[in-house]
């Protein structure tokens, strides 16, 4: 053998090529061991793959909140780990559905936890390219009798291996019975069962036009198990956001820009300010306090770098 | 696609079992895609007749390479559509040869993600006495491995030859509880019920 030629990953079939095992022995050795799926895979288990799952995992973790949805991703992720784990152990192993919705305000994280999603199937092998299709009613959604399905069937070619992300997805219903939405509804609903292997859909919208939406269409219910509420931020999760926002893009608040901050979210969030926005909301101030130090700047002689870091109240403004 | 695996010791007829059941399927050209261990792959298509003449023979190892053919079952109205891969034989014992233990570590990869298992054995070699009390081994564990899988299943093969029905009881003895299939791929016996069991299970 050249000492260069790649070895096999699998110990077992590497001592079965190196002669050092008889086939016998290397059965025997497979049967006990749970690393020939995971190598085949090519996926869980290689070194760079786990470390990948675990970056992927801190970026989750670095997000502000969203305490819930972060512990029901890591029972998701031991879910899928044990299910592969008991496969290669034959042991009857439950099929991966993970199907999934996601209901909450405009701005609450939904996206960013499915792009997240798709990175973690792939590195743990169950997707193949984890890519995520963003879409909504009228990509789906035809303009004569036909359309639909082929559209619909479409985008579902694009997401194959990845995530199908379903941005407002109640929309699909809201037509009545003569919709074509109806027509998504099913040509999705026959493409998850024939890509079951390839395809992870995620449903998403806001959480009670989504509620109605599940409990009208029960195929959808009984097809999509993993249900994830994403909840509003808190003023204080939101400034928190805020400064994070802030430190990545080297700009500070000054005590009266945070304060004058901390009014305007407190005055958008809480009950009856549902469609503010809220992460979004942040951004939107943020950016254009950027824009208005810079218009405050510009004709200055002389800057500090402690200026040109530096949001005062007057950037933040009393509009919003 | 769904991916059914023969798998079994060498010479006892996995290639002959697969190309003879495209021919039983009325396939008259096939198309062979090889794969070797370093992983290239290429494709040639026979006639059955060349194909037979090419790939079969007396001697044991004649399959050093994953070799796939796309065959379409016919259920009820419509067609299944199955690869059946072609696998190396796998020995008892250390192989001397580098390219057939590499050979045999590509097959032992590939059981795992086939959907369907089928294990080939010489009925004929069971209805002999055995050389040595190992020589069942190999059959045993191969059982073991794949076995708990619910498409799995015994081929037991040539089953034209003398003492094969012999043979035929004593791995339904030592392999009870498994479904095992008499069949002969020389006459093309058995190979109905073989066709079921794949369409069934896949």
């Amino acid at each position: 053998m050249l000492a260069f030629e790649p070895r096999n990953v699998n110990p077992v079939l590497a001592g079965l090529e190196e002669g050092r095992l008889s086939p016998v022995e290397a059965l025997e050795a497979l049967r006990d061991s749970s690393d020939l799926s995971a190598s085949q895979r090519g996926q869980e288990g290689t070194p760079s793959n786990t470390w990948r799952l675990n970056e992927a995992l801190a970026e989750l973790d670095s997000l502000i909140g969203l305490h819930k949805v972060k512990a029901l991703v890591r029972e998701i992720v031991a879910y899928v780990r044990i299910q592969q784990i008991r496969a290669a152990r034959q042991l009857s192993a439950e099929p991966l559905v993970l199907h999934m919705v996601f209901s909450g305000n405009p701005g609450t994280g939904k996206t960013t936890c499915a792009r997240l999603f798709g990175k973690m199937f792939r590195e743990m092998g169950v997707l193949e390219k984890g890519h995520l299709v963003e879409r909504e009613r009228a990509d789906l959604v035809g303009e004569y009798i036909g359309h639909t399905a082929q559209k619909t069937r479409e985008q579902i070619k694009k997401a194959l291996g990845g995530i199908l992300f379903i941005d407002e997805a109640y929309a699909l219903a809201r037509g009545g019975e003569k919709d074509f939405g109806k027509e998504a509804i099913d040509t999705l609903v026959k493409a998850m069962e024939d890509y079951r292997d390839k395809l992870i859909v995620i449903l998403a919208g806001y959480r009670d036009e989504m509620t109605t939406f599940i409990q009208t269409n029960p195929g959808i219910r009984s097809r999509f198990p993993i249900h994830i509420e994403f909840p509003d931020y808190s003023t204080e999760e939101l400034l928190k956001i805020a400064d994070l926002m802030l430190k990545k893009r080297d700009y500070r608040l000054d005590l009266a820009a945070r304060a004058r901050l901390e009014f305007i979210l407190s005055r958008r969030t809480g009950s009856g300010n549902e469609h503010s926005g809220n992460a979004r909301l942040v951004r939107n101030i943020i950016e254009r306090a950027i824009r208005r130090q810079a218009l405050r700047l510009v004709d200055k002689q002389q800057l500090t770098r402690e200026e040109l870091m530096i949001i005062r109240r007057e950037d933040i403004g009393d509009d919003f | 696609m769904k991916r059914c695996i023969v798998v079994g010791k060498p010479n006892v007829g996995k290639t002959l079992l697969v190309l003879s059941l495209a021919e039983y399927l009325k396939v008259k050209a096939i198309e062979i895609t090889f794969q070797d261990p370093d992983g290239t792959k290429y494709s040639r298509t026979y006639a059955i007749g060349i194909a037979l003449g090419e790939l079969v023979g007396p001697r044991p190892h004649e399959t050093r390479c994953l070799q796939s053919v796309v065959l379409q079952l016919p259920t009820g109205k419509g067609k299944k559509v199955v690869e059946f891969v072609d696998t190396t034989g796998l020995t008892e014992y250390i192989h001397q040869d580098a390219s057939i233990r590499k050979a045999m570590a590509q097959t032992l990869a590939a059981i795992r993600p086939a959907q369907l298992v089928i294990h080939v054995m010489d009925a004929q070699e069971a209805g002999r006495e055995y050389a040595s009390p190992a020589a069942g081994d190999l059959d045993r564990q191969l059982a073991v491995f794949a076995g708990s899988r619910g498409g799995y299943c015994i081929v037991a093969n040539k089953m034209d030859l003398p003492d094969a029905k012999r043979g035929l009881a004593r791995l339904q003895r030592m392999f009870a509880g498994y479904t095992i299939f008499p069949v002969s791929a020389v006459a093309k016996t058995g190979f109905r019920e073989v066709k079921r069991h794949v369409v069934r299970n896949l």
